[in-house]
């Protein structure tokens, strides 16, 4: 019935009475429902066991000896009887200092006072009272549903930031690479955005050729990026002689088998090429396979990995830097595509790139002729950090007109299509106009001055970039950054020559990368100032 | 005509008070020391005591002048106090938190003096009236 429940419930348990009464305490009862050896005081005991005791083991039970008097049971054998027998003596002990307590007001000063059992009403205020660091609630405002917050999201598409390694179905992407000596180790994972090459060198022979895995396509197309299947996009077949063949249909997954003593279709290089989003997702992955063939002398053989990352939608442009140029990497460059208006703050179109060198920034390659205009176009990209002079001998005879060689003069130091913008940084996005630095073009004309009344006729016979660049960032890690990019065509007169007579001309062009960048200045800490003002009331009175 | 027994009461009143007073607080830190004696227990007995030593002083020093001026103002005063006296001895013989043997004892003399005391101030208040 509820009301019982209700009365038990309320009622607070406690835990056994204290037993103080000495004639029924026994310390050496330990055994339940049976004799202690040589325990006098062990009410389980008979009169025959007893007589089997050799001594008392509790000789006296007292309470606290303090008190002025009390009671104490004194327990004994007495051997001389036969059969020995247990003297049981109920006395009261007197304590004779003056300093015994007679009578005390304060209940709990000599005895444990037995604690209160903790039932569901007073729980609360005896864990306020006893709880302390070892035993304590968590505060009401924590958040219990922790576990609610974080769904676990396996099925989304996972999230890459750069460096992670790249998670497939069972483990990682594995890129093997030589870590201590330049055998293969397979658990080198491949780490986001991290473009990779790696050679190395596995152990192979014919006989083995079946039975290691990672010289077999599957390997490396077998497990998935998680959602998104790794695709093969090509299979070049290495002879073994080094001619390479590209194959023409690239799904047929081909295992390496034994045929005619050479062991075929092994592994010898993978490029990976990773396509993802500007979230950080990978939704497309695609292998490069180079496969070839051993021979039975052949014990090991050489493989070279490497994984590239492209944006999706975007063109892979090469960077020369991230973001600062590095020395020795080409200078990027582009134009403005036709039909766009002036160059004002916003509303640039993007930047049309190319990825064809000999439209980047370029420089007139000097041949080995000299000879200026059979030398058909060939350009070399101008490298940053890279000062170069070329040029070449042009030939002039009577027959040239002014007009013609200007423009095949012109061609040939600038190129064919020689670039507006200048990328700032090496990694400069299309898409991020401000990061582009207009080339300025200057003209010089050599002209000496009694010359000046004759019909002139100018040609270019250099030109001379200079590529100002500065530090940029912090101190101890500077990027250098393309400030300002002048090219300059000096141009001379053009003298009319005798018929039959021929002239050299020298036609120079050059770049040259100037550091503008200010030096550091060491920024000392303005000296302390004694600031003592007066209050301005200090002079009452007077003032 | 002043009370000689009472004037010497007094005198040997005061001798054995301030040994009852000095025997007292020590065995109070004495207990504090071997039982326990928490905070709210020991701050009464000590109160008391003190209470107790402030109210003696008085009640001597207005019999004695009293008794000595043959004036039954003061010793009447004196008279009342002792009852105070003699309840804040009661309670330091049964009800402090925890009595000695030698705490009984001194009480037990120091009740008995008040006891004599008490009877022969009557006597010498009776004299002065009439």
């Amino acid at each position: 019935p509820p009301e019982t429940r209700a009365a038990t419930r309320a009622r607070p348990r406690s835990g056994p009475a204290p037993v103080t009464d000495v004639a029924k305490l026994c310390v050496c009862d330990l055994l339940v429902a049976q004799c202690d050896v040589n325990c006098c005081c062990d009410p389980d005991c008979s009169a025959a066991d007893f007589s089997l005791f050799t001594t008392c083991s509790v000789p006296v039970v007292t309470g606290d000896s303090r008190f002025c008097s009390q009671k104490a049971a004194i327990y004994s054998l007495d051997v001389e009887a036969n059969p020995p027998e247990r003297i049981f003596k109920l006395i009261d002990q007197v304590n004779p200092s003056v300093f015994c307590i007679h009578t005390t007001n304060y209940k709990q000063a000599l005895s444990f006072s037995s604690p209160e059992m903790p039932t569901s009403e007073n729980f609360d205020q005896l864990l306020k009272q006893f709880g302390s660091a070892s035993f304590s609630a968590e505060p009401d405002s924590w958040n219990m549903n922790t576990d609610a917050q974080n769904p676990s999201d396996t099925n989304e598409t996972y999230r890459y930031k750069y460096g992670v390694p790249i998670q497939t179905v069972d483990a990682f992407l594995r890129l093997p690479s030589p870590v201590v000596s330049s055998w293969c180790s397979d658990a080198n994972p491949a780490g986001f955005l991290l473009n990779q090459a790696t050679k190395c060198i596995r152990s192979l022979s014919v006989e083995k050729c079946g039975n290691i895995e990672a010289v077999s396509m599957l390997f490396y197309i077998n497990s998935s990026i998680l959602a998104v299947n790794i695709t093969v996009h090509s299979i070049v077949v290495q002879s073994l002689n080094g001619m390479r063949t590209l194959l023409n249909g690239s799904d047929v997954l081909r295992l390496p088998m034994i045929l005619d003593e050479l062991c075929i279709n092994i592994v010898l290089g993978v490029s990976y090429h990773i396509t993802y989003t500007d979230a950080g997702e990978i939704i497309e992955a695609a292998a490069s396979f180079v496969l070839g063939a051993i021979n039975k002398e052949a014990r090991s053989i050489q493989q070279s990995f490497e994984i590239s990352f492209t944006q999706v939608n975007t063109k892979p442009v090469p960077l020369s830097g991230n973001p600062g140029y590095v020395v020795g990497l080409p200078v990027r460059a582009g134009f403005r595509p036709q039909g766009y208006p002036f160059p004002v703050e916003i509303l640039f179109a993007a930047l049309v790139l190319s990825t064809n060198k000999y439209s980047q920034l370029t420089i007139l390659q000097s041949t080995s002729n000299q000879d200026c205009l059979a030398a058909q176009g060939a350009r070399t990209p101008i490298l940053f950090g890279y000062n170069m002079i070329s040029g070449c001998k042009l030939r002039i005879t009577a027959a040239m007109k002014c007009q013609p060689l200007t423009q095949t003069l012109l061609d040939l130091l600038k190129g064919q299509s020689f670039p507006e913008f200048v990328a700032s940084f090496g990694n400069s996005q299309a898409q991020d106009v401000l990061d582009w630095v207009p080339i300025t073009h200057l003209h010089i004309s050599e002209q000496r001055i009694y010359n000046i009344f004759q019909s002139s006729c100018q040609i270019p016979v250099s030109l001379e970039m200079e590529v100002k660049w500065t530090k940029y960032g912090s101190l101890v890690n500077p990027q250098a950054r393309i400030v300002n990019v002048t090219a300059t065509i000096t141009t001379t007169t053009l003298k009319q020559l005798p018929s039959g007579r021929e002239r050299t001309i020298p036609i120079t062009s050059s770049v040259v990368f100037t550091d503008i960048s200010s030096p550091a200045e060491p920024g000392y800490k303005a000296w302390p100032t004694i600031n003592a003002k007066l209050p301005f009331d200090f002079f009452f009175p007077f003032v | 005509l002043s009370s000689v027994p009472l004037q010497i009461l007094f005198y040997v009143n005061g001798i054995y008070y301030i040994f009852y007073f000095l025997a007292t607080l020590a065995m109070i830190v004495y207990k504090s020391q071997v039982f326990s004696y928490p905070d709210d227990f020991l701050a009464p007995d000590l109160t008391l005591l003190f209470i107790m030593a402030i109210l003696e002083v008085l009640r001597l020093y207005l019999g004695s002048k009293g008794n000595l001026t043959e004036e039954e103002a003061p010793l009447g005063l004196s008279l009342v106090i002792t009852v105070g006296s003699v309840i804040l001895s009661v309670y330091f013989l049964v009800w402090q938190t925890y009595v000695l043997k030698a705490d009984v004892i001194i009480n037990a003399v120091l009740l008995f003096t008040y006891g004599l005391e008490s009877v022969l101030q009557v006597i010498a208040i009776a004299a002065f009236v009439s």
